[in-house]
């Protein structure tokens, strides 16, 4: 159960990283402004120009977080040190990528080599909980999974990341169910490691929401996406965490396997959207578009970016409640 | 919204799909073993396991595709025929 100290602490970290990364946005949009690291709002047809890279402020969030955390819990140091490093290292392949982009594979591939941090220290459990089953004895093979869940966390939230809010409103709600999942489990100090991510992403949220004032960039999605991958083996909630990302794997996996295998949007010349002349969007009609989660929730008809992004939240808030309800199925088949 | 809720549909069927694969992860990939007496035996069994359920992974994500282009290109259709 949680005690009163270990709510204080959960309470404190989630109130550092909070104050930190809004206290940072600005400042962060302000420098990136100020030398043209500048992205254009594509889904408004007055096509408004928008400081990039401000994803930094999550990653300065995220830090001062992880250090009060260490100030409040210096028994877990060695598993917060897993989490941040983790989450600079995705940092750092994001701020390369957002100033000289990388291939489409090689992304991924850098991306994997974030978990590096998390074997190092080893702060990994080789036996994973499998839902209906129980844990399961992987311990040769489960370090080999460790950088592939890594990139693919980092990767599917970086191509969620489309819309304004869409990356840190949904991954807001996946670190809320999180937060509650581990709380159930006892294990409070990934429980407050993960309430850091859900204050750092209520605090992006209210900057990046629809008309956005700052874009994440590849430094932000990148980032939030490694910290999701390392919630999920340090707090041993592998298959939760699945579920409740199951609209950004559905995003990303559709994405890719419609336009056969790994490539940059850059090199896509088929839209899945188009912007009609009254700023709504519309889903393309071409055969040859990719399959994103935006097509599909614009199929049934055009809509306004900010109902776009509305509904792939409420698609998050029903995959986190499915991932809530994993874990009740997990606890009671033990 | 209509369109929500239908593919909050998919969604569940997905979970529910992916809940009947780790049943059968369970009952079939996890039930295999050549022996753990020695590091051979130990990896051989973990790759069978893995590469099992890893068959079964690709069958939730090749069904779930299915579900979602069936979507697509029926309210593609019906949408494209009103527009």
């Amino acid at each position: 159960m949680l005690d009163t100290y270990s709510a204080i602490s959960l309470g404190i970290t989630f109130i550092a990283t909070f104050v930190a990364t809004f206290a940072a946005t600005p400042i962060v949009a302000k420098a990136m402004k100020s030398r043209g690291i500048i992205g254009v709002d594509v889904h408004k047809t007055s096509k408004t120009e928008v400081p990039e890279m401000c994803g930094l402020a999550i990653l300065i969030g995220l830090s001062v977080g992880t250090v009060v955390y260490c100030l409040t819990i210096p028994t877990a140091v060695r598993e917060a040190a897993a989490f941040i490093g983790t989450v600079l290292i995705a940092g750092a392949i994001g701020i390369i990528d957002d100033l000289h982009p990388l291939g489409a594979r090689t992304k991924p591939l850098l991306t994997a080599l974030a978990c590096v941090p998390i074997l190092a220290l080893g702060t990994y459990v080789p036996y994973p909980d499998i839902p209906l089953y129980g844990p399961v004895r992987l311990t040769i093979v489960y370090p080999i999974l460790i950088p592939i869940a890594i990139a693919v966390t980092s990767n599917s939230v970086n191509m969620m990341d489309v819309m304004n809010g869409s990356m840190p409103g949904t991954v807001g709600i996946i670190a809320l169910a999180i937060v509650g999942v581990l709380l159930w489990s006892g294990d409070l100090s990934t429980a407050t490691l993960a309430s850091g991510l859900l204050a750092a992403m209520l605090a992006f949220f209210y900057f990046n929401r629809f008309p956005s004032r700052v874009f994440g960039g590849d430094t932000g999605s990148l980032s939030v996406g490694a910290a999701l991958g390392a919630l999920a083996i340090l707090g041993r909630i592998e298959a939760v965490t699945i579920v409740a990302l199951i609209p950004h794997i559905m995003n990303s996996f559709y994405g890719l396997a419609s336009v056969r295998g790994l490539r940059e949007r850059r090199e896509i010349l088929e839209r899945p959207t188009k912007l009609l002349e009254n700023g709504m969007l519309q889903a393309s009609y071409q055969k040859g578009a990719p399959v994103t989660l935006t097509r599909l929730i614009l199929a049934a008809g055009p809509l306004g970016e900010r109902d776009v992004v509305r509904a792939m939240m409420i698609l998050t808030a029903v995959s986190s409640l499915l991932s809530v309800f994993t874990y009740w199925i997990a606890v009671s088949v033990k | 919204m209509k369109r929500i809720l239908s593919l909050a549909a998919i969604e569940v069927f997905v979970w529910f799909v992916l809940l009947v694969i780790t049943f059968l992860v369970s009952k079939g990939a996890i039930e295999i073993s050549f022996g753990t007496a020695t590091l051979i035996e130990r990896i051989a069994t973990q790759t069978a396991r893995l590469l099992v359920s890893a068959v079964l992974i690709l069958l939730w994500l090749l069904a779930w595709k299915k579900v979602a282009d069936l979507y697509l290109s029926k309210m593609l259709s019906r949408h494209s025929a009103t527009a």
